[in-house]
């Protein structure tokens, strides 16, 4: 067979090598693709935006449109894509008509963005959610300046399939009036028959608009990058819809729907015509490429990259830009005047003056007004707030109390938030109390929006931000595993076993889970399915709300950007937090943060017990019982600093100040802890090692850290001296070591300018290799400072209000632990645990006095090393109540009317009254609530003849629900007709054992109450020699030990080797044991570690500082099971004890 | 209204030939042993997908290499009209476009 020359149909293989343009081709024009869907049009498109445009570029296009389906969240990545690329940006969107039967695709004009995102946030906002005639008529405005093309899936083409010519022409008449211009999207894939998509479908499209006089364009519709795309569009239908794999379910019937060159298109066009009448496509391509000139966008000037759209100076009290930058100042130097006295003041005012002139440079006034008005909005409804990030840094921030840390005396810079240099607004954010973060939101929207978003002319200056969410490994194997109808349980296993990595590291990552070893991944279909998962990498899934990210803008918000209404019902920006902050819009995050709340909810408990008024913003930073806290390790439920890990680096830092505090902070992370940049700073501040000095110059910015590098501001400091530059652009060099490149750069400047400064050359190269090999570790000291600022005073409440600290760490849930670890926390510091009271218990954790004796609270180990002995806190003589809204199945609303029937007289009066169904009742009544009201004694006094117990109570449950029969829901009143309720009497039956009441609050409660469960294994663990995990200190590195507990937290966090390691924290009621399970452990144990929850982990000991200590895991065993073999073995030898 | 049946690839098993296609479109094709000319070209389309039956089969394409499900079995059909002398019959002549394989199928169906 003769080696064959392609025509029309180009096989893939051979497109590249072997292909050769037909001589009218050679001098080709450069095709524009006015209809492309990017993986924006969410599990549709295969490709990002990004690629579609360098593909553009490849091709040698100069124009490419994005139409993504049914939104634009694409449009931003795609212009800074098309910007780099050299292509011009063209913007549309394809949107479902007529009860979402049809699709147009609508384009903006050249200049005219802004109205297609006028229309398309009135769709979203409005009631029906879709583009309606109505909607067209009342936004016609912006309407007017769309351009419309109607594609194989519009009304059009589905009248013109039918060959309704006359339908055909009225529906294009009817949308005359309506838009700027229409046109028909003439798009060929060649598919069999004459349907959508195929050629004859497209040349009776195309003699239509020839016949009655009407533009045509050619596009390909494409949602592919490459032909061999296709099983990833088809996953993604299935996926879109729900369904398995199925031709049903998937849209295309052959691979021609990708990005297709210029000669490619102009064979399509050329196809089309003829089978049209017409001699080939030239017309065609031309009013393409008209129409696209008419779309062409100017990335900066239309959609708006690289401005600034601040909120005007009439939105923070002032009438023009003078009168805003003396309110400002006027704002500061009050700040001044009330925080600074003396030498300081004059230090701190010539700071202000700095920085004002670097604020009024920039133009940025009315950024910090804004966000100091959102934290004024904050106060006034008395919720706590501060200021997180870099922030920090800066003195107007703390004056205008945005932030709460006082920068010079920690040595932050302003220069790292915000400089002259840097043409990008600065970051802040601002956290709250999570409890109450929607009542900012709503004062925000109340200020900055417009109440009517509906409205084509909205005026809000406000909105949420959108966050796209992009597939990783878990979600890809699920929605491919359910695409291929791979048994659930199967892909369950394996997204479940998988950690948080992308999806295309799936088949590495896989091979080195031992547990999943037990399940075949090398059948055809699992390699597929990973293969597949593979291909989502990456791709936009979901378009959800950012947790806590605000943009606030000038008048003109939705000519920036189109809105829509998010889950939680606020208006939102379809586009995510960089694009906000590439549009220049001022982007805030309001962070709930539970520790706040916590700290809030601490402050009322204190209040209202001890009658003590604390403010907590004006506390010392230096108290010497708050640093022995953190520095026994016992700092679980403290912000920050109560993880593992950061237990571990507490005991060996030994923090004894704010300053201390902040380099821990910054110490604990994935980079320093990877290059371990800790040993050399901890050996140097043991006394271990001598510090090495690079050069007295330097002393004064590396003294606090030990000489290590350790924050961003001192290597702003570190470049700044020994250059002689200014802190600015010591900044800028700072950033630019954060490339390959920018490294390179800096490195060439660095050099002979260090060097003209007189500084010796083997001091200038020892200070580029720390420069070098900070650059990827570094933090913020702001960032840090901002952190520390909540840490120490969370610390400072469970020094000195152990219980008001602990309630409210209950009630607002801030850490990681379960709350069963807090509660045996508080029992640790000698807090009494009272039990739900149906006459006391409050919806949240309460603090009361109590006069129980309770265990000695915990002392640390006066260990030798360590110095002097930790003043620790004593909490005896307080109580925690437990409180109702931690048991399982009651709902707010049987709270509220259980807590307005108080008080209850008896178990009857509360079935009466209280509302309470009769699963919560019964729960109640096993945990104890009714014990005080009926007096109920100890278990111990249980069998005493004639006493009551929780089993009586819930006999006589029984009998008055007997009483009230099923009628019960018709409320009070039932008892007192006629019938008096049934007596509680002691049935005789013995009570629940002490084990069967703990058991029972874990059911009923989610911890163990009024015993931790540990004391049931007491005798066994005894026996066997297991050591609490407050005795572990005393044991000898290296030492063989068997340890026990509750699983407080199992982590696996990613490590630079990709070997996994296993973090495994335990609990046994004396404090945490913390286990490290590296990978020859985990062959025997990682399934054991993921299924069970009592463990019983053999190990050695190692000592990692004063205080710091924990186990390297050699073996573990399923608790349960071991105590029930060692039971058996002593049943079986009853004398031998 | 455009129903695809489960194999969109018409029922009857088409057969390997050897195809004459100059400029990439088929103009001569060998058929049990005589030389067919096409006289006209009726339709022609291109096909692919399904590709998730085919995984587990292990009987796609004869190529030596492991399959990859992205080839998707792509394949370029051309409906032509072919005679030896006279007879003028319908058939469907078929292109694997991983391998290059020409098939012919025989078919009465108008399009």
């Amino acid at each position: 067979m003769r080696s064959l020359a392609p025509g029309s149909f180009v096989p893939p293989h051979v497109r590249s090598n072997r292909f050769v343009a037909p001589r009218f081709l050679a001098m080709s024009t450069p095709f524009t693709h006015l209809h492309t869907a990017s993986g924006y049009s969410f599990k549709y498109g295969t490709a990002l935006p990004s690629a579609l445009v360098q593909r553009a570029a490849e091709f040698g296009m100069h124009s490419l449109a994005l139409t993504d389906r049914d939104g634009m969240a694409g449009a931003i990545r795609f212009a800074q894509s098309c910007e780099v690329h050299g292509i011009n940006p063209i913007l549309g969107v394809n949107l479902s008509f007529l009860h979402k039967k049809y699709r147009v695709t609508l384009l903006a004009q050249s200049g005219h963005l802004a109205s297609l995102y006028r229309l398309l946030s009135g769709i979203n906002l409005g009631e029906e959610n879709i583009l309606t005639f109505p909607l067209l008529q009342r936004f016609a405005e912006h309407a007017s300046k769309v351009l419309v093309l109607h594609g194989p899936d519009s009304q059009l083409a589905n009248a013109l399939a039918h060959r309704r010519t006359d339908e055909a022409l009225s529906i294009y008449n009817s949308a005359r009036e309506l838009f700027a211009d229409q046109a028909l999207e003439i798009v060929s894939h060649q598919v069999r028959g004459d349907g959508p998509l195929s050629t004859p479908l497209a040349a009776r499209m195309l003699g239509f608009a020839r016949d009655h006089g009407l533009p045509a364009v050619l596009t390909n519709a494409a949602r592919m990058l490459d032909r061999s795309d296709g099983p990833v569009a088809d996953v993604l239908d299935a996926t879109r819809n729900l369904v398995p794999l199925h031709h049903r379910h998937t849209e295309r019937r052959n691979s021609e729907g990708y990005f297709k060159d210029s000669p490619s298109m102009q064979r399509i066009a050329d196809e089309v015509a003829r089978a049209a009448g017409e001699r080939n496509g030239r017309t065609l391509l031309a009013t393409t490429e008209q129409w696209g000139q008419r779309a062409v966008l100017s990335v900066r000037r239309d959609i708006g990259i690289g401005e600034i759209h601040l909120p005007e100076p009439a939105m923070v009290g002032a009438k023009d830009r003078p009168e805003l930058i003396q309110l400002l100042r006027d704002r500061c130097e009050s700040g001044l005047h009330s925080r600074y006295t003396g030498a300081l003041s004059v230090q701190a005012a010539e700071r202000l003056e700095d920085e004002l002139a670097t604020v009024r440079t920039l133009g940025y006034e009315s950024y910090f007004l804004a966000v100091a008005d959102v934290t004024n909005m904050a106060r006034e409804l008395d919720i706590r707030v501060s200021a997180r990030g870099s922030g920090a840094g800066s003195l107007i921030c703390y004056l205008l109390g945005i932030s709460g840390v006082e920068p010079m005396a920690y040595g932050l810079l302003m220069e790292r938030f915000c400089s002259t240099l840097r043409h990008e607004l600065p970051d802040i954010d601002i956290d709250v109390e999570s409890a109450r973060r929607l009542e900012i939101y709503d004062a925000v929207f109340n200020r900055y929006g417009d109440p009517d978003w509906s409205t084509p002319n909205n005026q809000s200056r406000c909105a949420t931000v959108a966050m796209v969410e992009t597939y990783r490994a878990r979600h890809a194997i699920r929605d491919v595993g359910a695409a291929l109808g791979i048994p659930p349980i199967e892909i369950d296993a394996i997204a479940k076993a998988l950690p948080h990595i992308r999806a295309r590291n799936i088949s590495k990552a896989l091979e080195n889970l031992p547990e999943l070893r037990s399940l075949n991944l090398t059948t055809p279909l699992m390699k597929t399915a990973i293969e597949l998962a593979g291909r989502l990498d990456g791709l936009p899934r979901h378009l959800s709300m950012h947790p806590c990210a605000v943009a606030l803008s000038d008048i003109g918000l939705l000519d920036h950007a189109p809105i829509l209404r998010n889950a939680s019902g606020y208006p939102m920006v379809a586009f995510d937090k960089d694009d906000v902050e590439a549009i220049g819009l001022l982007k805030l995050d309001i962070l709930g943060v539970r520790m706040q709340s916590a700290i809030s909810y601490a402050l009322s408990e204190i209040s209202r017990v001890d009658g003590n008024q604390v403010n907590i913003d004006e506390i010392p930073l230096d108290d010497k019982k708050t640093f022995d806290l953190i520095k026994s390790t016992r700092t679980l439920g403290i912000f920050q600093v109560e993880s593992p890990g950061q237990r571990e680096l507490v005991g060996k830092l030994a923090p004894n100040s704010f300053g201390d505090l902040i380099i821990d902070i910054s110490l604990f992370r994935p980079g320093p802890v990877k290059s371990d940049m800790i040993t050399p700073f901890l050996n140097s501040r043991q006394g271990l090692r001598k510090r090495s000095s690079i050069h007295p110059d330097l002393e004064p910015v590396l003294a606090e850290t030990e000489g290590v590098v350790v924050f961003h501001e001192q290597v702003i400091r570190i470049i700044a001296i020994m250059s002689g530059i200014t802190l600015a652009e010591a900044d800028e060099k700072r950033r630019d070591l954060g490339t390959i490149d920018g490294q390179q750069a800096v490195c060439d400047w660095f050099y002979p300018a260090a060097l003209a400064r007189g500084y010796e050359y083997s001091v200038v190269n020892e200070v580029w290799e720390v420069l070098r090999a900070f650059a990827s570790f570094g933090f913020c000291k702001a960032h840090a400072a901002a952190f520390a600022l909540p840490t120490y005073q969370s610390a400072w409440l469970k020094t000195h209000h152990t219980a008001a600290f602990i309630a409210g760490a209950l009630t607002h849930d801030p850490g990681m632990y379960p709350r069963r670890l807090i509660l045996d926390e508080a029992r640790q510091w000698g807090i009494a645990i009272a039990p739900v009271d149906i006459n006391i218990s409050d919806r949240s954790y309460r603090v009361e006095r109590t006069d129980l004796i309770t265990r000695a609270p915990y002392q640390a180990p006066d260990l030798p090393s360590t110095g002097a002995a930790l003043s620790l806190p004593d909490a005896r003589g307080y109580a925690i109540r437990m409180a109702l809204s931690d048991l399982n199945g009651i709902s707010d609303e049987e709270i509220s009317t259980i807590l307005a029937g108080r008080p209850y007289q008896d178990l009857s009066d509360f079935v009466r009254r209280s509302g309470a169904s009769r699963p919560v009742t019964e729960s109640l009544i096993v945990v104890g609530a009714f014990d005080a009201l009926h007096h109920l004694g100890d278990p111990g006094a249980a069998g005493v003849t004639g006493a009551i117990n929780r089993r009586d109570l819930l006999l006589h449950l029984q009998d008055l629900e007997r009483l009230t029969g099923s009628r019960k829901d018709l409320g009070n009143g039932q008892m007192t007709l006629g019938l008096l309720p049934p007596a509680l009497s002691a049935s005789g039956l013995p009570d629940l054992t002490a084990s069967e009441r703990v058991r029972h609050e874990i059911d009923v409660m989610g911890m163990d109450i009024s015993s931790h469960m540990m004391e049931f294994y007491g005798e066994f663990l005894n026996e066997i020699g297991a050591i609490r995990s407050s005795e572990l200190i005393h044991q000898r590195a290296g030492a063989s030990v068997l340890v026990a507990g509750v699983k407080v937290a199992l982590q696996t966090p990613p490590v630079r080797s990709g070997r996994r390691v296993m973090f495994l924290t335990l609990d046994d009621g004396y404090g945490c044991n913390d286990a490290t399970f590296f990978e020859d452990v985990q062959n025997s144990c990682a399934d054991l570690l993921y299924r069970s929850w009592l463990f019983l982990v053999r190990g050695e000991v190692r000592r990692t500082g004063p205080r710091g200590i924990s186990l390297r895991a050699t073996g573990a065993w399923e608790l349960a099971t071991e105590h029930e073999k060692w039971r058996s073995l002593r049943v079986c030898e009853p004398l031998s004890g | 209204m455009f129903e695809q049946p489960e194999n969109p690839v018409s029922s009857a098993t088409p057969l390997p030939i050897r195809v004459l296609a100059p400029e990439g479109e088929p103009t001569e094709f060998l058929y049990k042993g005589r030389r067919f000319h096409i006289h006209a070209i009726v339709s022609r389309w291109r096909e692919s997908g399904g590709w998730w039956n085919r995984i587990d089969d292990g009987n796609r394409h004869n190529v030596a290499d492991e399959f990859s499900i992205f080839d998707d079995g792509a394949r370029a059909i051309w409906r032509v009209e072919a005679a030896p002398e006279g007879a003028m019959t319908t058939f469907e002549i078929e292109r694997d476009e991983i391998t290059g394989t020409w098939l012919i199928r025989p078919t009465s169906r108008p399009l």
